[in-house]
């Protein structure tokens, strides 16, 4: 008891010490120092966490939160009038206030659920890496890759479809490609990924991260020649798979020459912004 | 106008059977003398010869050429607006609903497809068909249509009456509407018959009902016969002898020692008419005029289609609930700006039922 009394008379010329020094100083952080202080009962004080600092940094404006229009909103190049996407994009946001459809890009590992009528709990619920977005309009389309107990699963969802219940981005990420279809020919443990796969937050502000693995494949033949230039594939390690000579031969099946025709240039700037205008201004009602 | 030089023809009006146009020399349309009778006895048939071609504006100033149009604009809808109350003007009398009576059809765009899904998860693909500017334009009787039945003219979006002949935009005219890029003839019933120049609407139909679709198919051209009528052809290889997309056989030996008529060969495929039966119509949207019709329609996109009630047996009752003799927009009945379906599935209410 008395060591107590006697840490406690310590402890107190320190904490009136530490005040001092604070006051000097000019930052005030408040402790609960001052309750260990009072303590009349005899009991020890009971410990009470500080609370964390909240540090406000007026340096930096808040950032905007980043742009998205979803790809199915802007229709390929075609004869159709103007009137039937129109409609169509009325119906899509009506469903849209219904059904909260994320941000994702290929390569970002969702996870949906379904109502099915023939599974336990009428639900049914897959996770796997988007492989593919297609599709334009109500019937836009994406493609689920994972493997289950070794098999290779891919699902292909219609975004716009009422049997959908929730989507969920468990991971936002971008790859190096558009299309990640060669993960079939891929090793199987860039296509696994745990059904119970911890939602990882992303920020809202910040460009989308970009994944910049490039996956080793199985020993050829694969299902497509993923080496040809028409498939523009950025994200295979082809120096472990294939030899200099292959990779030249298969530049045989290149045009370069598409690059610069004009007739298959489609500007679809201004399309888009309008459209991401509308579509902002209804959801937002 | 082109001027034409004819030698000798017969140059049948388009829109009223039994009748012939005989001009005489060369000369603008302006000079032309009909003659209706003498149906049994034609001139000479021959080629027209296109001397020269004008169009409205080669000899106009671009000022006059932008008035024109401008005040053929005005004009239009002007004559859209006198007839936006039928109900008002002087409409012929409403009869009711009979076992067996058939009302007039509408002439619609062909917009595209989209998916739809029903109430218990199903996918189906429709048509959107979207009613525009479409009018009555003629009544014809039972003796001057065929005979047997009453005829009703509807005409579908208005056009430039800088491309049509003098009589066509006279033909338009007299109802008091603009000329029209198709003009369909419908077969109804006499309680079924319309005053010329009253608007018709999508709301004419209902979802649920069931409808047949009528358009010029997409031409293909001559075809052969593989593609024409999906015959299976012969092996590539295996020593045929330069015979892979053929018929082969035309049909049995000696016995009839002949080809039967309509044996298939190639020919022209496509471009022409073709009708789709026994359509559901799932949705009507009154806003924009369209009409939601179950799977694919003939025809390419922005194609103009004829849309009747179908004329199926088992959905002979269906006009029993439908409006009659059409829906008038200015009468007393109100609708939502969507019509659904009892079974279609809506995007704004709730989740799907799983049976």
């Amino acid at each position: 008891m008395a060591a107590c009394t006697r840490g406690a008379a310590e402890v107190l010329s320190s904490i009136r010490a530490f005040r001092h020094i604070q006051h000097q100083n000019g930052r005030f952080i408040s402790t609960s120092l001052t309750d260990l202080a009072v303590g009349g009962d005899g009991r020890p004080p009971k410990f009470t966490p500080p609370p964390k600092p909240v540090i406000i940094d007026k340096t930096q404006s808040e950032a905007p939160p980043r742009r998205f229009l979803s790809p199915e909103f802007i229709a390929p190049r075609s004869r159709t009038s103007g009137l039937k996407f129109v409609v169509e994009r009325k119906d899509m946001i009506q469903r849209r206030k219904a059904l909260n459809i994320p941000e994702f890009y290929v390569g970002s590992i969702l996870a949906v659920t379904m109502k099915d009528p023939h599974a336990s709990g009428k639900t049914n619920r897959f996770v796997g890496i988007c492989a593919q977005r297609s599709g334009s309009g109500l019937g836009a389309t994406f493609i689920l890759r994972n493997i289950v107990d070794g098999q290779g699963v891919e699902i292909c969802y219609e975004m716009y479809s009422p049997r959908i219940q929730t989507i969920e981005v468990l991971k936002l990420e971008k790859r190096l490609d558009n299309n990640l279809m060669y993960l079939r020919d891929a090793l199987p443990e860039h296509c696994t990924f745990d059904f119970d796969l911890k939602p990882v937050p992303h920020n809202p502000t910040a460009d989308v991260p970009i994944n910049t693995v490039k996956v080793r494949m199985k020993p050829k033949p694969w299902s497509k020649r993923w080496e040809r230039p028409h498939f523009n594939v950025k994200g295979i390690r082809f120096d472990l798979c294939l030899t200099p000579e292959q990779m030249e031969h298969a530049q045989k099946w290149a045009r370069p020459w598409q690059e610069f025709d004009m007739m298959k240039h489609h500007d679809t700037a201004k399309l888009e912004e309008a459209i991401f205008k509308e579509v902002q201004a209804e959801l937002s009602k | 106008m082109a001027s034409w030089t004819y030698r000798f023809f017969r140059l049948t009006n388009p829109f009223l059977r039994g009748t012939h146009v005989f001009i005489s020399g060369t000369g603008s349309p302006a000079t032309v003398t009909r003659t209706t009778d003498s149906i049994g006895v034609p001139a000479a048939q021959f080629v027209r010869t296109i001397k020269s071609t004008t169009w409205f504006e080669e000899n106009l100033t671009e000022d006059n050429a932008s008035f024109m149009r401008q005040v053929v604009a005005e004009d239009f809808k002007q004559m859209t607006a006198d007839k936006l109350y039928p109900l008002k003007d002087e409409p012929w009398p409403r009869q009711e609903w009979q076992e067996g009576s058939r009302r007039v059809g509408l002439v619609a765009i062909k917009l595209g497809m989209m998916p739809i899904w029903t109430k218990s998860g199903d996918r189906h693909v429709v048509t959107l068909l979207q009613v525009k500017d479409c009018h009555v334009i003629k009544h014809l009787s039972k003796e001057e249509y065929d005979g047997t039945s009453t005829a009703l003219l509807v005409g579908g979006k208005d056009c430039s009456p800088f491309h049509r002949t003098e009589e066509s935009i006279e033909f338009f005219r007299n109802a008091g509407v603009p000329p029209k890029q198709k003009v369909s003839t419908f077969r109804v019933t006499d309680n079924a018959i319309i005053k010329p120049g009253t608007p018709l609407y999508a709301a004419h139909f209902r979802p649920g009902q069931y409808l047949d679709v009528t358009a010029k198919t997409i031409g293909k051209g001559f075809q052969g016969v593989m593609k024409r009528y999906g015959f299976k052809g012969q092996p590539a290889t295996h020593g045929q002898t330069k015979t892979h997309r053929r018929p082969g056989s035309l049909g049995p030996g000696g016995d009839p020692a002949k080809v039967f008529k309509g044996t298939k060969m190639p020919g022209q495929m496509g471009n022409k008419f073709e009708t789709a039966i026994g359509l559901k119509l799932w949705r009507v949207n009154n806003r924009y005029n369209i009409l939601y019709v179950n799977g694919s329609v003939p025809g390419h996109k922005n194609c103009l289609v004829k849309v009747r009630d179908t004329r199926l047996p088992k959905r002979a009752g269906q006009t029993r609930d439908l409006p009659f003799p059409t829906f008038f927009r200015d009468g007393d009945e109100e609708l939502p700006e969507d019509l659904y379906a009892d079974d279609m599935f809506q995007f704004g209410e709730e989740d799907v039922t799983t049976t």
